[in-house]
């Protein structure tokens, strides 16, 4: 585990997005340091997707501020954009574009220096350097996984985003996505979105529940209770479905 | 920054020709429907027989037939992009949004154009031989098309991007489209039938469509430029 | 509550205006004869229809006003306005529709003319009716408002393009008022029926924003129940 140091990572601060009355998160506040890895958990609409849009820049607060790596996500966000990078359920590929090219290209969008090299680096790092010729399409949903990690990881993020990485995986995939999650795990900071109550505690260094657009719970994982823990998770889920 | 933005507009044009060309889904449809389209004048034109003169119907008959055929492009390429939530990874990346339109349209126009360039001979054939042909010169009918492409590959680009959101896609695109294009089509019709008949009336009113199309393309670009910010992140 | 009573005010007003002006078109102002000294009677409808027609691009420019305005602030109550300038534009839309075909049918004797001031009024009905189509089809309500936004102002710059476009071709629509040969009773008729409608289409428009901000506080207060 990371020494975490002091500087937060990412740093929320009475966030609050609404369209009229409507609140999708609604004075959100907590922060985490460089290095940690912060599991968000919570009912389905309960904002968790739109706090991840938002730390992402994909979306603007409506009051209240949210600053990634030190950048606020308004102000900052161009800067900010190549600093962060999103693993989602969702592979985010071109079908039709061969793993390399679906790479090479993401590595333009960043401007990447020397972008061949990097991306060989990258399709060795995932093992999917022998299928680089083909296209996406072919692909199982393990090896997709793999390559949209490679694909977040090309222009050297220092916060990854992960948006319910392990939802569709089989086992064998899961496994493969730990390792490379545990490999990268010393450089990078973490914030993951999941409804996997046990894979979210297992990873993490602090834990957030979400429930209509509130913090219902904020603690590093040393200080968690677990029972109390499940117990408040399955209250706000509601019918315990985890 | 100018230099990344430049980067980024080659190679979202790049993957989009290179995707176009591996699975040939745009131009291929697109010139299916052209050539059904075709056969279906003919059907339309059969009882009127010889006593008609093709030309002065033609200019119509071409962009009802191009009008129709460019939503199907328009539609197809942001499809792909949101399949596997592409355009997400897109606007994570440090792009500036009107890359992302530029990019976009320059790659619709382009494919536009090769798609109307491969038909019209093959209408003109069709249709025009042993008839009076054109009348005036072909560049003229050239102009006509890239002026006219402009307009609809820009307010077609933003409309997409529009449509690929709703339920229903293509039939919302046609609604939405259709009735903006309205003053483009009437003056592309005007642009082309001036250029088919020839002489010096024609080129004169044929100087004053194409300043309509510029006009319009100049305003209705500008505009979807300007709004396809919004748009995209919405 | 003070821009409410206005509404109501403006209400009466705008139907006593109207009502005057039409009773003035048929008791007052002089008929116009044709040149051959026939009276004109169809023309009449025209104190009714240029009012409506005028109504109708007015409150569309509120389409657009709101739609950049919601555009710069993403706040839904300009969204609301913009909303609403619309219904309002499409019924006046739709009303001089109506009027310009009863009068090409007794004039024209045909029920519909391919003719610029037409064809413009039906491309914008079109616009204006697609406007509502997108609306019906995206879920998001922050996403529907910014495609509405996005559309009704590339609508309202549209409009007067095809209007202009259409006139280019010539037109056979009548030039009903003529300027300076306008007898001052047909003039100030006009004018009262030209007033009288925009009081009504900024009742209109007030009384049912009025409506959606009631619904909207009604929800605001269901969501604080359930909190």
């Amino acid at each position: 585990m990371p020494e975490p140091v002091d500087q937060p990572a990412v740093e929320v601060r009475d966030l609050t997005r609404a369209f009229g009355v409507r609140k999708a998160l609604d004075g959100v506040s907590f922060s985490v340091p460089e290095g940690a890895f912060l599991s968000v958990f919570g009912p389905n609409g309960a904002g968790k997707t739109t706090l991840l849009k938002v730390l992402t820049t994909l979306v603007a607060p409506s009051s209240g501020s949210a600053r990634v790596c030190g950048l606020d996500v308004v102000e900052g966000a161009v800067e900010l954009r190549s600093r962060i990078g999103l693993i989602s359920h969702n592979p985010l590929l071109y079908p039709d574009l061969t793993a390399e090219e679906n790479l090479l290209f993401f590595a333009e969008m960043y401007g990447v220096e020397r972008p061949e090299e990097r991306v060989r680096e990258l399709l060795e790092a995932v093992e999917l350097d022998h299928r680089r010729l083909d296209t996406t399409r072919t692909f199982s949903r393990g090896m997709l996984q793999r390559l949209s990690i490679a694909r977040a990881l090309l222009h050297r993020p220092d916060v990854l985003f992960l948006d319910e990485p392990y939802s569709g995986l089989d086992p064998h995939a899961m496994d493969i996505l730990d390792s490379l999650v545990a490999s990268i795990r010393q450089h990078h900071t973490f914030v993951m979105v999941s409804h996997d109550l046990e894979k979210g505690l297992e990873l993490c260094t602090h834990a957030l529940i979400l429930a209509q657009g509130r913090v219902v719970l904020f603690e590093k994982r040393e200080d968690i209770d677990e029972r109390a823990f499940r117990a408040t998770y399955r209250s706000v889920v509601g019918m315990g479905v985890s | 920054m100018g230099s990344l933005s430049w980067r980024q507009f080659k190679a979202i044009l790049r993957k989009d020709i290179v995707m176009e060309l591996r699975t040939r889904e745009m131009l291929t449809s697109m010139g299916l429907y052209a050539i059904l389209t075709m056969v279906v004048y003919q059907i339309a034109l059969v009882e009127a027989g010889e006593g008609l003169d093709v030309r002065l119907v033609m200019p119509g008959l071409i962009w009802v037939a191009f009008i129709f055929m460019s939503m199907l492009g328009l539609n197809r390429s942001f499809v792909h992009e949101k399949d596997q939530g592409c355009l997400d990874a897109l606007l994570l990346a440090p792009i500036d949004r009107p890359v992302i339109f530029l990019a976009k349209f320059a790659g619709n126009l382009l494919f536009l154009l090769v798609v109307e360039a491969l038909t019209l001979p093959v209408f003109a054939f069709l249709f025009l031989q042993g008839r009076a042909g054109f009348g005036g010169p072909l560049w003229m009918v050239a102009l006509v098309l890239v002026g006219a492409s402009i307009g609809i590959s820009g307010i077609g680009t933003l409309l997409a991007t529009i449509s690929v959101n709703t339920t229903g896609k293509d039939i919302m695109l046609a609604v939405l489209f259709v009735p903006l294009q309205y003053p483009l089509l009437r003056a592309a019709v005007g642009a082309t039938f001036a250029a088919v008949i020839g002489g010096p009336d024609a080129t004169a009113s044929f100087w004053n469509w194409m300043g309509w199309i510029a006009g319009f393309d100049i305003i209705m670009v500008l505009a979807a430029f300007g709004l396809y910010e919004f748009v995209i992140e919405a | 509550m003070k821009r409410g009573y206005l509404a109501e005010v403006m209400l009466v007003l705008g139907a006593v205006l109207t009502t005057a002006a039409f009773l003035m078109t048929f008791f007052w102002a002089p008929p116009s004869v044709y040149p051959d000294g026939r009276v004109d009677f169809a023309q009449k409808i025209f104190y009714f229809h240029v009012p409506v027609a005028e109504a109708s691009f007015l409150v569309f420019f509120f389409t657009a006003f709101y739609g950049v305005r919601f555009l710069m602030t993403k706040r839904k109550e300009f969204d609301v306005k913009a909303r609403i300038a619309t219904e309002v534009t499409l019924f006046f839309v739709l009303l001089t529709m109506a009027t310009g075909i009863l009068w090409t049918r007794v004039e024209w004797n045909v029920w519909w003319q391919w003719e610029p001031r037409l064809t413009t009024y039906f491309i914008m009905t079109l616009l204006v009716i697609g406007y509502f189509v997108l609306r019906n089809s995206v879920e998001d309500e922050e996403r529907r408002a910014t495609y509405a936004a996005a559309f009704g102002i590339l609508a309202f710059i549209d409009a007067p393009i095809s209007f202009f476009i259409t006139r280019v071709v010539q037109s056979t629509h009548p030039v009903v008022f003529k300027s300076g040969g306008l007898e001052p009773p047909m003039l100030v008729t006009f004018i009262v029926g030209q007033i009288g409608m925009l009081m009504l289409g900024y009742a209109f428009y007030q009384l049912r924003l009025k409506e959606e901000e009631l619904k909207e506080r009604l929800e605001a207060l269901k969501i604080g129940l359930g909190g």
